[in-house]
């Protein structure tokens, strides 16, 4: 992967889970890993998936100034929380709408988010907003 | 992996401070970089989509554009400990205006059927 510039276009799905998994039974838990395990499979050999990976249950929380306050988390603060990411490579939002809707465990609850990635920190696509808001406005 | 939690914390800032919150967090992204600490990294579009039902029958808009919950961006890191994740995720320059780094170790199986594998692991044992 180039990790030199934050520039790549691409679409991020963050995998959100409530662990909605804790009400199956080891038989549709079996069928769900199989199914997930060849999406998967399918998808990576598609050529339109950069990387993608599970997180950890566990984790921190970084926050305050210089990150003086460290808690557990995410599951200790929030019932729903990213549980994987998938990184692909496709040209359109639609397409990458389109992967999403095929992520196994939609039906039991998950929710995916689609996000496309930027090469402009938010920050300063503000900053770009509030000049362009001060040059009308002394226009 | 390194979550930015929040896409509203810098509102509120002059242009002056977004300038420097800015310039601080590519420096800051380059120079992980360059010690081969971090290997990917991108802010994401405020505006995304949230699909869900059967066959993602859903699809929303979403997250919210501004929220103290939405996730702004990340950064994928190779580091060997949490701990080292999380000395890093501290150096975040958006913490000090409220932003929040959400610190998540990365596994080696499949990301969907990691979580279900663990409940099985632990249902048979």
């Amino acid at each position: 992967m180039n990790a030199m510039k934050m520039s790549k276009d691409g679409y991020l799905l963050l995998l959100h889970t409530d662990e909605w998994w804790n009400g199956l039974g080891r038989e549709e838990l079996e069928k769900y890993v199989a199914q997930s395990q060849a999406w998967l499979e399918r998808l990576m050999a598609s050529g339109k998936v950069k990387g993608g990976q599970a997180l950890a249950r566990n984790g921190a929380m970084v926050s305050g100034q210089n990150g003086h306050s460290i808690t557990d988390g995410p599951f200790a603060e929030s019932k729903e929380v990213i549980g994987g990411y998938l990184l692909l490579d496709v040209e359109t939002f639609e397409e990458a709408v389109a992967i999403a809707k095929t992520v196994p465990g939609l039906a039991l609850g998950r929710k995916v988010e689609v996000r496309p990635l930027t090469n402009v920190c938010p920050a300063e696509a503000r900053l770009e907003e509030l000049k362009r808001e001060e040059e009308l406005a002394t226009a | 992996m390194l979550l930015f939690v929040g896409t509203d914390w810098h509102k509120g800032l002059s242009p002056e401070e977004m300038q420097k919150v800015s310039e601080q967090w590519m420096a800051w992204f380059k120079r992980l970089t360059e010690q081969g600490k971090a290997v990917a990294g991108h802010p994401l579009e405020r505006d995304g989509k949230t699909v869900s039902g059967k066959n993602g029958r859903v699809v929303a808009d979403g997250p919210f554009a501004e929220s103290k919950e939405a996730i702004g961006g990340y950064f994928l890191l190779d580091v060997a400990t949490m701990d080292e994740a999380v000395a890093i995720a501290r150096e975040c320059p958006g913490l000090a205006y409220g932003a929040k780094v959400e610190v998540r170790a990365v596994r080696a199986e499949c990301p969907l059927a990691g979580e279900a594998e663990t409940q099985l692991t632990e249902a048979t044992a």
